[in-house]
């Protein structure tokens, strides 16, 4: 075996482990601040301000391209999440939640692009950061809508329920309510990344292991395997793009329910 | 939008409160087993009762769950 590609397979750290999400810092000394993952997180938000801000410099009512993809992005954070799950009142919360769907999916869309290949979300903090933003908000709009005490009592104590299976039930509701609700919003996001990562990262680095074999039956197999990373690719757009409307219409679930008058 | 005709809403709406519901369910059947299952638990391990309790929990919890379920997601 000779060439470039045996050198690059004897260097390839296989089987890929969680040690493969854990990148050296940029800057030396300043792990874990200025990463790769937190460089990501910059440039997701640079890319978000600047394509907006162009976008709307000089709008026209017949839309550019660009102001089109801009205001069909919001137009569906604003009508198809607001709107649809919070009713008229949700409106006001149409900046928050496109934001989210902006954010999430941009961020999102770096674990597929050539040379980055690799979501912040794959990483628990990221998502748990956003998670915590969605669970303080809805917690404390319910708050200010109902005051505190009143807030609680309507999430815990279900109406007409005879009151021993208060002792059974509140519990439960206090779980999966407070508990619950956020750990599944930043888990599910964290899961799905992490795990499309991974699976690319053995399709990928494991053509190059196939490819390393000294049997002339398996070399060949090689290919199949990058077929199926470039396949895997493509099912990661929908993964991202789905993550990030889940994030974002559950958050506005959470704040209906906050709001509600009763249950 | 940009002048586009708007969908039928009720699709979406329907669509989305039953993703929520869906959800909300899950999140009362494993959590139910996840509370109660671990009073029982730390009963268990106060009095050495060899996972008697656990299961106990385990089963009260579900139940109140499918309580739960029934009656705030049922028809």
């Amino acid at each position: 075996m000779s060439g470039p590609i045996s050198y690059l397979a004897s260097d390839l750290p296989w089987p890929p482990s969680v040690e493969d999400f854990y990148l050296p810092a940029i800057v030396h000394g300043t792990y874990p601040w200025i990463t790769k993952f937190t460089a990501l997180v910059w440039l997701a938000v640079a890319i978000i301000i600047v394509f907006f801000l162009l976008a709307y410099r000089k709008p026209k009512l017949v839309p550019t391209k660009a102001q089109w993809l801009a205001e069909s992005v919001y137009g569906f954070g604003r009508n198809n999440v607001a709107e649809e799950v919070i009713g008229h009142k949700g409106l006001r919360f149409a900046p928050y939640l496109a934001t989210l769907l902006v954010f999430i999916l941009v961020t999102n869309l770096f674990s597929i692009v050539p040379l980055i290949q690799v979501s912040p979300n794959s990483h628990i903090a990221f998502p748990a950061m956003l998670a915590v933003i969605s669970y303080v908000m809805f917690n404390y709009l319910g708050i200010r809508q109902h005051g505190f005490w009143p807030y609680v009592k309507m999430n815990l104590f279900l109406p007409g329920v005879p009151w021993p299976m208060y002792f059974l039930l509140v519990p439960i509701e206090f779980f999966s309510t407070f508990i619950l609700r956020p750990l599944t919003l930043a888990l599910r996001l964290f899961a799905n990344m992490f795990a499309g990562h991974v699976i690319l990262l053995v399709f990928t680095l494991g053509g190059f292991v196939l490819l390393q074999s000294d049997s002339l039956f398996i070399k060949p197999i090689s290919v199949l395997s990058w077929a199926m990373a470039i396949a895997l690719t493509f099912f990661e757009v929908l993964v991202c793009a789905l993550q990030a409307y889940v994030f974002a219409l559950l958050t506005a679930s959470y704040v209906t329910g906050a709001l509600a008058e009763e249950h | 939008m940009a002048g586009k005709p708007q969908p039928p809403r009720r699709s979406d709406k329907d669509a989305a409160s039953g993703a929520n519901a869906g959800w909300a369910a899950v999140a009362y059947l494993l959590g139910g087993m996840a509370v109660w299952g671990g009073v029982g638990w730390l009963v268990d391990r106060w009095l050495g009762l060899d996972g008697i309790a656990t299961a106990v929990g385990c089963v009260l919890g579900v139940a109140g769950g499918v309580y739960l379920t029934v009656k705030k997601l049922g028809a």
